[in-house]
């Protein structure tokens, strides 16, 4: 405990740790019957920070061409000690990292905690959401099988639908017209070094906010009188309840990892026809599921192109929703808000649900 | 058959054109008058026994006594017919079906012109003006008697001298098709078809029996007759034949066994065009059965290695001096079946046991016995190894590569299959130990895996057991400093 004491005393007398214990030591977490939606921004860190470990580790052995993505891929799961847990758990992670952020926005949506001065730390989370998708969209094909080759194809095709900038963003995507070994070195780019560069400076900015602003309060708890709300010390028991939280969402993981661990399907065969029943990931689902319910002309429109658009103007107006409900920075209570995320919840359950039986 | 066909047309033609009887027919008696080779081939033609006319062919008026009226333009006069207009002369008649039947109740088929246009001789000559081949390129034109007479070119065994007047031309055939070999007159005449033809036997092969009349098409056209999948059929049209075939002293059951043979099924079922058909055992124009020492050399153009292993094996000389078929011995000819590992060895069934079976003393029993133990010790590790790699699929371990690994005991196996062939025990272990060291490697990949799945378990439960631990100490602190 000494050497423990020393080196803190070593680094205070340099850094002033002092100044930051107390920093945190100041810093309270509102409890109330709603605090367990806290903890979801944390667990989203917490597996973000699962995928830049094991995505480094998988850098070491992983080769982002068409020639010898798959094999490097096979060399991991079976040659590499330890690949296929490393890959497997980077596999869990990516998809309960989308989890948790989905339920850490839809907590802070539906406790209006995006209201005024906190603007900033949703968009910031906002932004974080769409490169998280993207990290998905970009990673899916990393390993260059069958079943990503053709949803990749899939996706890029409905990217291409996108009026005015469609057509270029697919080129764009794709790295040329079709999805070839040149899409997969552009999205092996986006995963691995473009979207962390962006998430990381985004993420910095929304802990530090986070950490300036403190948790927020709902409004029925804003409301009370400061002897009637219930607070916990941030340090050390809020960051402790994380770290049991986190310990167990390990453990989830390592049973996952060892009871399904992620497969590896059929190399991509550029000249194969697509086998049935090519979907998208399950958080892409429900849009995927949209287009198909919509008819191919909606009168003078391509259905499609409408469905992408009305998307488009949803994830717009939600990205903005402090700068809307007005009503909620003002204190009051805005039911349409909730109505409306009700409405988003149900969207994307019931369409995911028949998209994954259908 | 061709020369009867072009009677029967040119009857036709003449009965139709003119009705005048051969002694009314003015254009011969005034020709008889003056003489001349065709006059007296046409008094041997069928045409002219039917009673038709010169004017049937040459058209004009064959009852006028005068010459100038005889072979006036006005009443049709052509002269001598040429180019594409021989065939026509002819197909006035014979491609007319009620010419035919009507009036000379003719049983000929009158689709001849059709089929001609269809062939390989229905092709524009080289002067691109008419078919390469008319009618009386092979059925000759005033001298045309029933395809029955000995003395019609088109009689059997006259056919294929006829046909050699084009086939045997080197400076002729090199206008048309300077691939095509102008030697098949020379191969006929070795074989055995063809010297029965040459003793004057009309009932052997000959080139229309396999070819075709009318209808010989190119030998790659699939609706050829000597077409690969086509020619067993065609050579059974005779061999299957027990009453055509009596008097041969051969059995009549070939096709039958040969299309019941692993060559059999694969080119008459699956198509497959590298299995042999008779032709490539029996040869095509030289067809004759391979003699007993040839038949390991017949085979060898396909099965080259087990040809040369067998050559320079023991067994080479001793089948050799007991006059045995070398290949057939223990494969039979048309009736052969999938070798299998069944006929390698001593026990009931195997073929070693024919002539070993009784000496199990001997060497060639132990080595037949051997070979055998050592082949079924390979099988039985690929398919050990296979259900380990099966195992560790469903447990989820990556398996493409040694599967990729194990097809060279596979591939073992196969060379093994061949290598039975030398009837050496030290090159048949060298290629089985070649598979059972991939069956040996790829077993304990496999194993070491399908332990290390197990070893993931265990792993599982001692981290999470860490974890829990530490979750149950973290839970406790907090409750602890909360309390405080």
């Amino acid at each position: 405990m000494n050497i423990i004491k020393n080196l803190y005393n070593w680094i205070d007398e340099r850094v002033k740790l002092e100044d930051l214990v107390n920093f945190l030591g100041k810093k309270y977490v509102p409890v109330h019957r709603n605090s367990v939606w806290y903890y979801f921004g944390g667990v989203s860190l917490f597996f973000f920070i699962i995928q830049v470990v094991t995505g480094i580790l998988l850098l070491f052995y992983y080769k982002g061409s068409a020639d010898l993505a798959f094999e490097s891929i096979q060399f991991i799961m079976s040659k590499v000690q330890f690949g296929w847990l490393i890959r497997s758990i980077h596999s869990w992670a990516a998809n309960l990292f989308i989890l948790a952020a989905f339920i850490h926005m839809f907590s802070v949506y539906f406790e209006k905690s995006y209201r005024k001065p906190r603007e900033i730390t949703w968009v910031t989370g906002m932004l974080m959401f769409f490169l998280a998708l993207g990290f998905g969209f970009s990673g899916y094909l990393l390993p260059w099988n069958e079943l990503a080759f053709f949803a990749t194809k899939v996706g890029t095709d409905i990217a291409g639908a996108v009026p005015l900038i469609g057509e270029t963003l697919k080129i764009f995507l794709r790295g040329g017209e079709e999805v070839t070994g040149a899409t997969l070195s552009r999205l092996f780019g986006f995963h691995v070094a473009l979207l962390p560069g962006i998430f990381t400076a985004l993420l910095t900015i929304h802990l530090l906010l986070v950490q300036r602003q403190g948790m927020s309060e709902p409004l029925r708890v804003e409301a009370l009188k400061q002897s009637e709300k219930k607070t916990m010390p941030f340090f050390p028991n809020f960051l402790l309840r994380d770290l049991l939280l986190w310990l167990l969402i390990l453990n989830v993981l390592a049973i996952l990892a060892v009871f399904f661990p992620s497969e590896l399907g059929r190399k991509a065969d550029l000249f194969a026809s697509a086998p049935a029943g090519i979907k998208p990931e399950w958080y892409f689902l429900f849009m995927f599921q949209t287009l198909k319910y919509i008819p191919a002309h909606l009168l003078i429109f391509e259905g499609e192109v409408v469905g992408i658009l009305l998307f488009m103007v949803a994830g717009v107006l939600w990205l903005l929703v402090p700068f809307w409900d007005t009503k909620s920075s003002k204190g009051q209570q805005n039911r349409l808000i909730n109505y409306l995320g009700l409405f988003a919840v149900i969207f994307i359950i019931v369409l995911t649900i028949l998209g994954w039986i259908a | 058959m061709k020369s009867f066909l072009s009677f029967l047309l040119l009857i036709s033609f003449f009965g139709i054109y003119s009705n005048a009887s051969a002694t009314e027919d003015q254009c011969f008696v005034c020709h008889e008058s003056i003489g001349g080779a065709e006059v007296e081939l046409y008094k041997k033609d069928i045409h002219f026994k039917k009673g038709i006319s010169c004017s049937g062919c040459h058209g004009g008026d064959s009852t006028s006594e005068d010459m100038e009226t005889a072979m006036s333009k006005a009443d049709g006069f052509i002269g001598v017919p040429k180019g594409a207009n021989v065939s026509k002369v002819c197909t006035k008649c014979h491609s007319n079906a009620q010419i035919m039947i009507k009036q000379y109740n003719s049983a000929l088929p009158w689709n001849q012109e059709a089929l001609l246009a269809q062939s390989v001789h229905g092709n524009l000559s080289v002067s691109g003006k008419e078919q390469i081949v008319s009618c009386t390129t092979c059925h000759n034109t005033h001298g045309i008697v029933n395809v029955k007479d000995p003395s019609s070119p088109v009689y059997p065994v006259n056919l294929p001298k006829t046909c050699a007047k084009c086939h045997s031309d080197a400076k002729y055939m090199r206008t048309y098709n300077p691939a095509l070999p102008v030697d098949q007159l020379d191969k006929y005449r070795t074989s055995k078809h063809g010297i029965l033809n040459a003793k004057g036997d009309p009932k052997v092969a000959e080139c229309t029996s396999c070819h075709g009349s009318h209808e010989i098409r190119s030998s790659k056209d699939v609706k050829s007759k000597v077409y690969a999948i086509n020619l067993p059929k065609t050579c059974s049209t005779c061999h299957s034949n027990s009453n055509y075939m009596q008097g041969y002293n051969i059995p009549s059951d070939q096709f039958d066994k040969y299309s019941g043979s692993v060559h059999g099924k694969l080119l008459l079922e699956k198509n497959d065009f590298n299995a042999p058909a008779c032709n490539d055992c029996h040869g095509n124009h030289s067809a004759t059965p391979p003699g007993i020492e040839s038949i390991s050399k017949v085979c060898g153009t396909c099965h080259a290695l087990n040809a040369e292993l067998f050559s320079s094996s023991p067994h080479k000389k001793a089948f050799d001096q007991k006059r045995l078929p070398e290949c057939e011995t223990c494969h039979g000819d048309h009736a052969i079946i999938t070798a299998t590992d069944k006929l390698l060895g001593v026990q009931n069934g195997a073929v070693c046991k024919w002539c070993h079976g009784d000496k199990p003393e001997s060497k060639a029993f132990q080595t037949a016995k051997f070979m055998r133990e050592l082949r079924d010790s390979l099988v039985n590790e690929e398919e050990n190894a296979l259900l380990l790699i099966n195992d560790a699929e469903q447990k989820g371990i990556e398996i493409s590569d040694v599967k990729f690994k194990l097809r060279d005991a596979k591939q073992a196996l196969f060379e093994s299959r061949t290598m039975v062939h030398s009837f050496d025990q030290s090159k048949f272990s060298e290629t089985i130990d070649k598979g059972l060291n991939v069956t040996t490697s790829v077993t304990q990949d496999m194993s070491n895996a399908i332990d290390d799945y197990y070893f993931r378990r265990w792993g599982l439960g001692v981290s999470s057991l860490i974890i829990t631990i530490l979750a149950m100490s973290l839970f406790f602190y907090i409750k602890r400093i909360e309390k405080s």
